[in-house]
């Protein structure tokens, strides 16, 4: 009897082997499948706040993952340089555009926070972050009334040949804890570890933490960057919400 | 136990319809939820990743005749080639990877399309719980289903009945003493646990409800638990299907469509 039991079970995951594949693919079920994150979205919000660790908790070796770091000729160039000829430009529904030096970055009061790195994959790490809030930086730009989400277009290059992209709403990225990182346990970060700059967002999965931020542009709308998802993963299926 | 005959009214429509959206959500989000353990194949036993407090992990290593699939549990290995490890990618293949495609949504690896469909079923499955809860206790089912102490002490007999020890099964209502235990554990505290474990695995939750993520050990050892609960859920899969199909499954299947059974001797005893 228990043998005919695993059999029939067989049977019924064999029968839907291919339905489980056939209804991913359809376009109305992969749709109606994303109804739920708007509410997910709501419901958690950005009131939240990522626990905090001690320096006990740092990997110090932290996990790289994703795109490899630029191959540019300008990238390799200011990699040699400390990143003296980088800058960091915010465009887009502002009032002042700003391309911000290193130094200038540095010179805004600066959040070092140990707060742990959550992938969508399911692995974590931990690690000590330092740089000025996304907050201050895009307040210096001056963001216009309809301006929406800050878009982040980086410089790596992602699988399909496309430069990476991310994107928050300003709610998320006004979050205390929404970072502009710099450094990475007290050193400066490393091109693996997505310098000179990278964003930090530890409310949410790791794929929201772009690194190699080039420019980070205001929109009232999304629907013309990328595939129009919002992210460059996001374009790959994956929820624009990030927080589950 | 007299022996009637004749229909009775065993299940309202709301234990019904719930009872079947149990099924098709627990079916998703199992075969899902593998879906995405495949994407870091491995437990650990703390907040953040920790080779070291490593408790369960899936492998494929280079062996003398071709790729071995390597199950590691609490740091003991078991050669698991062609199930676990290295096995079926869903299209035909096999590969480096934890579950296999037959048994996984979709059949092949994809993250992003098993993540889709496990947090729209993990709404499901909430709705299903919420649902059969509330309308059970408007009913007045509860009471029949809720294991008292008294339960506890007619186990034993119950287990003798069961294993043609004892010749009678002991007193009951409508469950009888072990049904009520397994049913209270499963409906209010493991599948519970199952929705509170998955919640606190998502950053956004443990960062409004950090004591949740911080009762469970932090993020890994939660999806240690939400795991292993899950295990412990499809066991209970197990055995209720084991007593359906032994107990009466036409009369137990249809009175779970049609909400009418017939008794008969075997009343008392089902699954």
């Amino acid at each position: 009897m228990k043998r005919g039991l695993f059999l029939a079970s067989l049977g019924l995951t064999g029968c839907g082997y291919h339905l489980g594949n056939k209804l991913t693919e359809t376009t109305w079920i992969h749709n109606a499948l994303g109804v739920v994150q708007p509410l997910d979205h709501r419901i958690i919000g950005t009131r939240g706040m990522a626990k905090l660790y001690t320096e006990a908790a740092i990997d110090r070796d932290f996990r790289t993952n994703g795109f490899n770091p630029p191959t540019t000729p300008e990238y390799a160039r200011w990699a040699t340089d400390d990143f003296r000829g980088y800058r960091l430009i915010v465009n887009g529904m502002v009032d002042r555009p700003q391309a911000y030096t290193l130094a200038e970055l540095r010179a805004i009061p600066q959040i070092t926070q140990i707060t742990r790195h959550d992938c969508v994959e399911g692995w974590s790490a931990i690690g000590k972050w330092s740089g000025p809030r996304l907050a201050d930086v895009l307040a210096m730009a001056m963001p216009q009334h309809g301006a929406r989400y800050a878009v982040f277009h980086c410089m790596d290059t992602t699988d399909d040949m496309s430069l990476y992209y991310e994107s928050l709403d300003l709610h998320e990225a006004a979050h205390p804890q929404t970072v502009l990182a710099l450094k990475l346990n007290d050193a400066q970060l490393d091109p693996a570890h997505g310098a000179p700059v990278r964003l930090r967002v530890p409310t949410q999965l790791g794929y929201k933490s772009a690194k190699w931020v080039r420019r980070i542009e205001l929109v009232a709308s999304f629907s013309a960057i990328g595939d129009g998802k919002g992210g460059y993963w996001e374009d790959n299926g994956y929820e624009w919400y990030a927080g589950i | 136990m007299e022996a009637h005959s004749g229909p009775v009214y065993r299940h309202s429509i709301a234990a019904r319809a719930t009872h079947w959206l149990w099924f098709v959500a627990i079916l998703v989000l199992v075969t899902s939820g593998l879906q995405i353990f495949n994407a870091a194949p491995y437990l650990d036993a703390s907040d953040k990743s920790n080779p070291a407090r490593r408790v369960l992990s899936f492998d494929s290593e280079q062996g003398p005749r071709g790729p071995v699939g390597v199950t590691t549990v609490f740091g003991h290995h078991f050669r698991t080639t062609g199930f676990l490890g290295y096995t079926d990618d869903g299209m035909g293949q096999q590969e480096e990877r934890a579950f296999p495609g037959w048994i996984t949504l979709p059949n092949y690896q994809d993250l992003a399309d098993g993540r889709r469909w496990h947090i729209f079923f993990a709404w499901m499955l909430v709705i299903a719980w919420t649902t059969y809860v509330i309308s059970a206790a408007i009913r007045g089912d509860l009471k029949d289903l809720i294991a008292r102490p008294s339960d506890f002490v007619k186990a034993l007999p119950m287990q003798l009945y069961y294993l043609k020890l004892r010749r009678d099964p002991p007193e009951h209502g409508k469950y009888n003493p072990l049904q009520k235990i397994t049913y209270t554990g499963v409906l209010f505290v493991l599948v519970p646990l199952i929705i509170l474990t998955g919640l606190a695995l998502s950053p956004g939750v443990d960062a409004i409800a950090r004591p949740l993520t911080a009762v469970f050990g932090g993020r890994q050892f939660a999806r240690l638990w939400h795991f292993t609960f899950m295990a412990m859920l499809i066991m209970y899969f197990g055995v209720h299907m084991f007593f359906v199909i032994t107990t009466r499954p036409v009369q137990n299947i249809k009175s779970m469509i049609t909400g009418w059974y017939r008794l008969g001797e075997h009343d008392g005893v089902g699954p």
